[in-house]
């Protein structure tokens, strides 16, 4: 892995990433990873306070860069998920933290067997007051037949300021792939100082082929992006966020909206291609043109 | 559905007439940009298009707020989850509106205990408002849902026969093919919990969303 002069490379796990397997075979045996994060401040520095890894999760932690925040990189070395696999991450920034979180490549959820419960990922963020917290994974690939059941919580203190995205990718259209069937279930929640102000779950019926047709529903895409900003001026970002996604783009349909301390952008695409590119549009906006983190190779 | 009583129809037809005055005859809840985009251009279309919102957006969604409002356990609690599941800006002004507007109507029938809670929460997104009066009051939980759906989806079916347009007929059509959605939605709703709350119209959350900026404009959502 290239580093910058001067940046101490954190890295809390040893060896590299196995081999991603495509098909991965249904097994008897679940996995269960489980990663807990907090970090704190210390002289004016976000540095790691506790970290608890288990499983196939692991999470590197990169020490902040003078104008970058303190970025830790998710890393699944089961190389994908299925079988009722179940994946729990618990995340703590603690108050006037800046705290940046991604993922080492994109997440691939795989066909789930005869008889296999849903696969869970299920994932908490807590901001304390006056922190910043990043959540900018990689996409995640559905593959036909898929079963998830995922879900965010975001617990924001006060005047804390939450960016995130998550994108989902159902099949890979470069590949042939298509999706006829699906049971997923996604859904964010997000709570200021204990009161829900947020909730989205998007849950396409089974026979997902039907909703990717209709207008009402994907209008024909295959990958989706939700970009939420969480913060006091969120709605300040409203008119550049929306000539991010106007730009005139055949494979891309999106529209941005801001309400109640929230600033909701919701993308739809023909190719996760074409949706990396337009989310990365977006977040260059909300980011102020900071870079990305390295593992988004760009 | 067993026999209605006289007073729940009662209550029923005037509380979900188009003539209440909940203002629901300025929301179009994003149908009015699917027009412009020429995502629906006639009948079938409109009712492919409610009947997806039904199926799986505000309709279902709706459904299972005012069957929890009605059991009213914890109200505040359940305007909060209400007013939190809106997908952009003016789809939660188009709920909360409509339910503030319909409680403040509604003051003849209000018990006043229901009154104080309500004036405590404020702004009510719409279900909620419908569904703690309705429960408040033993006026039928089924047939109050049932009612909600049909007003709501007349609601959209108007807006349409105006901005596709469509002749009075037509509009009609969609209206009597949507029965079935609206029966089957009032099906599948009865014990869900708030946590099955989902959706899946991302078009059109996004063309609500487009309908902030869209150039001419009848209708507020």
């Amino acid at each position: 892995m290239k580093r910058s002069n001067g940046s101490a490379d954190r890295s809390l796990i040893v060896g590299s990433v196995p081999d991603r397997f495509f098909v991965r075979q249904s097994c008897a045996q679940r996995a269960v990873g489980h990663i807990r994060l907090s970090v704190r401040l210390r002289d004016q520095t976000t540095v790691l306070d506790r970290l608890h890894q288990s499983g196939p999760l692991r999470l590197r932690v990169v020490r902040s860069e003078p104008d970058t925040a303190t970025t830790a990189i998710l890393l699944n070395t089961g190389g994908g998920i299925a079988g009722g696999d179940l994946n729990q991450i618990d995340i703590t920034a603690a108050p006037g933290t800046a705290l940046t979180l991604s993922s080492q490549g994109a997440e691939r959820i795989y066909r789930a067997g005869i008889g296999d419960l849903p696969s869970r990922i299920t994932t908490r963020i807590a901001i304390g007051a006056a922190a910043t917290l990043e959540y900018l994974p990689q996409e995640t690939i559905l593959f036909d037949n898929a079963a998830l059941n995922r879900s965010l919580r975001i617990d924001l203190a006060g005047s804390a300021r939450y960016l995130g995205i998550e994108s989902l990718i159902f099949g890979r259209a470069a590949m042939g792939e298509t999706i006829a069937a699906l049971d997923l279930t996604d859904t964010v929640e997000l709570h200021r100082d204990n009161e829900l102000v947020f909730r989205d779950s998007l849950k396409p019926p089974r026979d997902f082929a039907t909703a990717q047709t209709h207008r009402a529903m994907f209008g024909g895409a295959s990958a989706i992006a939700t970009i939420l900003l969480a913060a006091p001026d969120a709605a300040a970002h409203l008119d550049a966020v929306r000539e991010a996604v106007g730009v005139n783009d055949v494979a891309i349909t999106a529209g941005a909206s801001a309400w109640n301390g929230l600033l909701l952008v919701r993308l739809l695409a023909h190719t996760g291609a074409a949706l990396r590119v337009a989310s990365l549009r977006v977040l260059s906006v909300l980011r102020q043109d900071r870079p990305m983190p390295r593992v988004w190779g760009c | 559905m067993r026999t209605i009583m006289a007073d729940d129809l009662l209550h029923l037809l005037t509380w979900l007439s188009p003539a209440f005055p909940t203002g629901g005859f300025a929301y179009s809840h994003g149908l009015e940009y699917a027009v412009e985009a020429r995502d629906v251009t006639d009948g079938a279309m409109l009712r492919e298009w409610i009947g997806a919102l039904l199926r799986y957006g505000a309709g279902r969604t709706d459904a299972i707020l005012l069957r929890h409002a009605y059991r009213a356990d914890d109200l505040p609690r359940i305007a909060a989850f209400a007013a939190a599941c809106a997908p952009t800006r003016e789809l939660a002004a188009e709920t909360l509106n409509q339910g503030t507007a319909f409680v403040a109507a509604a003051k003849p029938w209000l018990p006043p205990d229901l009154a104080a809670v309500l004036a405590a929460i404020g702004p009510i997104a719409y279900p909620v408002a419908v569904g703690a009066l309705a429960g408040a009051t033993g006026t039928d939980q089924e047939a109050t849902t049932i009612a909600y759906l049909h007003a709501w989806c007349a609601t959209l079916v108007l807006a349409g026969v105006r901005l596709i347009p469509l002749g009075q007929s037509a509009g009609l059509a969609v209206q009597a093919a949507l029965e079935p959605i609206i029966r089957a939605i009032a099906e599948q709703t009865r014990g869900a919990e708030l946590d099955d709350i989902a959706a899946c119209c991302i078009a059109a959350d996004i063309g609500s969303m487009r309908h902030e900026t869209q150039y001419t404009r009848l209708f507020r959502s």
